[in-house]
């Protein structure tokens, strides 16, 4: 039975800017959001555009993404044909090879997408928190008779420089690519989402395998190819929330952004755009007698007896008598000892704070340094981490780290 | 074959004390009121049996069994979707000849070629209006080396007001016991009103499979309906009934305002642990994103579920999830069942509100603490 579009999930990429965070998981399975992973935001995506089928190209630390996977359940992608399917480097009769970059990862698994014999295919990245309609998309796609599509985001022109861009015409065919150019012709940047025809895209990718000196990437050397072929390539406007989280601070930066909804545009709180993600199954959360908590997002599990403000809990957080969180993001089984203060920082899950420990500060004098504290480290009672430190490995009580 | 399951299967009795609450079974049954947050009364004896190894399971339903059956579905969430037992819904005339049961005995009578087909030893039967994190294990284990036909489990606490209040009706009835020290049971009492500690059934049983198909056949041709007052209370001589002691938490919901008292004792950690703690209870997804706490919003001392948008002030209070309270809402010793509405600058106090309820801006409503108000499913104030 052939499928219409399947998507292919890019998601082995190291998150190496994501330092302490990304030490033993990949990025797309870095928590976001209170409650969920990064990789919930396209995941979630496919199954209320009416994706049923989804590949996932992992590489990097997978364990904790297979896990979370798992048979794709709780994003209703447990299927009888299709589902599903995390789909890691392998070995073939003709030898094996790490994935060597993005085209070659969707090369390497040509006959996983045979199988669903798809009229199009939507290449998706693991690392970007949006939601999006993918069905939208492949409705322009259609209308433009494209072979290939690339959805783009406007962006100010003097960030523009930091992107890959698509210089379109007025029918939005693409005419040019430039990648993060000094002098940019256009402020429409790729948000590395495409749609191809199946059969162009198994072409160009047969085509670039064979080529030695290319670097397998649909940036570098697709795409490229594709527009010195004449092929018809249109450029898809996006105009929703979009964030690429590889860094701690536009990490930690979203997720502010989630506490304001109103302003910020990304509504996780929308009942006909759901966010899917693996269930804690824990119990819901208790304010104490003494707990304080201001514009903020809390779940399942937490117990706040201190003062939380503005600031996102994971399941499980303990928040003790006395101590203080603010602009904060506290991911799962995190517990802050009383008397603590946690500020402007990232805290990774399972994390120990001891008590009167300092982590972090409000930005002062133009510093905003975002302190990262990697999962599993315990900071001692009194120990101070200051706001640029990124902690990956246990504090001792009273020591100092900058 | 590795043996990881416990040799037991459950049947449960979602019906069971219905009659106790009636505001709120209009609509569902005893199985399936919500409680602490964000659980129904069935997901607690349901994850007690799966934790301990049982996994195939029947529920013996009576009436209003429809929410039930949306919230339990395949049974995924309880890891009963088996291809060898799991869960197993029995309706009422499911065949010709099942109608729908009085006691236990009738109930049982429904499903003995069910019974007579299953491998398990041993059969654990368990009612559904008590919250616990039961050990079914140390039940069995029990059973097993005390040699007993059947094994009853009992708590020591007084009769609750509540049962002693209701006793009379059909469904309501309730036990005591007495025992040797040997811990074998010599008396079992019928709606006794007796004061101090007693050793109060909790109805939750243990006994052999084959012994059970016995008892059942012969119970159904007399005509029998209770299985404690026709079967084993009159033949403790020649039937050797073990009494198993449970010190652990239970909630217990024997009228409505048993249900407030059970759902406030929660804010209390020592007993939010103790319920929750030992293993984890299931309960269905519903994929609510985390609870959000907005501008003035103001909460002390509550447990709250996901979902929750908070923009008033709760106090002592248990907001299920997907609740809102308006800016400058008051909440204070409520029960607020899923998806209730409190309007902006309501203040309400003592009121239990079921599902969907709306209350209206600037809206005042007060029960007591010993008579909290109740507002029916979907009402709006």
């Amino acid at each position: 039975m052939a499928k219409e579009m399947i998507a292919m999930l890019l998601a082995g990429g190291q998150g190496s800017r994501l330092y302490a965070l990304t030490q033993n998981l990949a990025k797309p399975a870095v928590p976001f959001g209170g409650k969920y992973r990064i990789i919930d935001f396209p995941l979630s995506n496919c199954v209320n555009s009416g994706i049923d089928t989804v590949g996932i190209l992992t590489q990097y630390q997978p364990l904790v993404l297979n896990e979370y996977i798992g048979n794709g359940q709780p994003w209703d992608l447990d299927r009888l044909h299709g589902g599903v399917h995390v789909l890691p480097p392998y070995q073939q009769a003709s030898g094996s090879d790490w994935y060597k970059g993005t085209a070659n990862a969707i090369y390497q698994n040509i006959s996983f997408i045979q199988r669903y014999d798809p009229k199009y295919v939507i290449i998706l990245s693991g690392d970007q928190i949006c939601k999006q309609d993918y069905s939208e998309f492949l409705k322009f796609h259609k209308e433009k008779n494209a072979e290939f599509s690339v959805a783009v985001m406007e962006v100010p022109w003097e960030e523009a420089p930091r992107f890959g861009l698509m210089v379109a015409d007025e029918d939005d065919r693409i005419t040019e690519f430039q990648e993060k150019p000094k002098n940019p012709k256009s402020n429409l940047a790729s948000m590395g989402i495409y749609i191809f025809n199946w059969d162009i895209l198994k072409k160009y990718l047969e085509e670039d395998e064979a080529d030695p000196a290319s670097e397998n990437d649909f940036g570098g050397n697709i795409i490229p190819n594709l527009l010195r072929d004449n092929r018809r390539m249109y450029a898809y406007h996006f105009s929703g929330y979009w964030k690429d989280v590889g860094t701690i601070s536009s990490l930690w930066e979203a997720n502010m952004e989630v506490l304001d909804p109103e302003h910020s545009g990304i509504n996780l709180f929308d009942d006909d755009w759901k966010v899917y993600s693996r269930n804690s199954g824990m119990t819901g959360h208790k304010v104490g007698k003494g707990g304080k908590i201001e514009n903020s997002m809390i779940t399942d599990g937490c117990r706040i007896n201190g003062t939380v403000k503005h600031s996102i809990l994971f399941a499980g957080v303990k928040v003790e008598e006395g101590a203080e969180v603010e602009d904060a993001v506290v991911m799962g089984g995190s517990i802050i000892h009383s008397g603590a203060v946690v500020k402007h920082c990232i805290v990774a899950e399972n994390v120990e704070i001891g008590q009167n420990a300092v982590v972090g500060a409000m930005p002062a004098d133009g510093e905003k340094g975002v302190a990262t504290v990697g999962s599993g480290v315990s900071i001692g009672d009194g120990a101070k981490i200051g706001p640029n430190a990124m902690v990956k490995t246990n504090v001792k009580g009273g020591e100092e780290q900058w | 074959m590795v043996k990881s399951n416990a040799d037991a299967l459950g049947i449960l009795f979602p019906n069971s004390y219905d009659s106790l609450i009636p505001e709120l079974v209009t609509e569902r049954s005893m199985a399936s009121i919500p409680f602490g947050g964000r659980y129904r009364m069935v997901d607690f004896v349901l994850s007690s049996m799966v934790n301990c190894g049982i996994d195939n399971i029947s529920l013996i339903v009576r009436r209003n069994y429809h929410s039930l059956m949306d919230h339990l579905g395949a049974g995924r969430e309880w890891d009963l979707t088996r291809k060898n037992g799991g869960l197993n819904i029995v309706p009422p005339f499911a065949e010709k000849s099942v109608k729908v049961y009085n006691g236990r005995v009738e109930a049982l009578a429904s499903i003995l070629e069910f019974l007579r087909s299953q491998k398990e030893t041993y059969v654990v039967m368990a009612d559904t209006n008590i919250a616990a994190n039961f050990d079914f294990n140390a039940l069995i284990d029990a059973h097993i080396k005390s040699g007993a036909d059947v094994t009853v489990v009992y708590t020591e606490e007084e009769i609750p007001q509540s049962a002693k209040e209701a006793h009379g009706v059909g469904q309501d009835l309730y036990y005591t016991l007495k025992t040797d020290d040997g811990g074998r049971v010599t008396d079992m009492y019928l709606n006794s009103v007796e004061d101090g500690i007693q050793k109060f059934v909790m109805n939750y049983y243990v006994v052999n499979r084959e012994l059970l198909i016995q008892q059942i056949s012969e119970a159904y041709i007399r005509g029998y309906v209770y299985y404690e007052r026709d079967i084993i209370a009159p033949h403790l001589d020649k039937m050797n009934v073990h009494a198993f002691k449970y010190d652990g938490y239970v909630a217990r919901i024997g009228n409505l305002k048993s249900y407030f008292d059970e759902n406030m004792k929660l804010l209390d950690d020592a007993n939010l642990d103790a319920l929750f703690d030992p293993s984890p209870i299931y309960t269905k997804i519903r994929d609510d994103n985390p609870t959000r706490y907005v501008g003035d919003a103001k909460a002390e001392n509550v447990l709250v579920a996901d979902g929750c948008v908070i923009e008033g002030e709760i106090e002592n209070s248990i907001l299920f999830r997907g609740v809102h309270v308006g800016k400058g809402a008051k909440v204070k010793n409520c029960v607020l069942m899923q998806d209730t509405e409190i309007g902006e600058g309501a203040d309400i106090e003592y009121v239990i509100t079921d599902k969907r309820v709306s209350i209206g801006a600037g809206k005042e409503l007060k029960g007591a603490d010993t008579h909290p108000m109740y507002i029916a499913k979907r009402q709006k104030v």
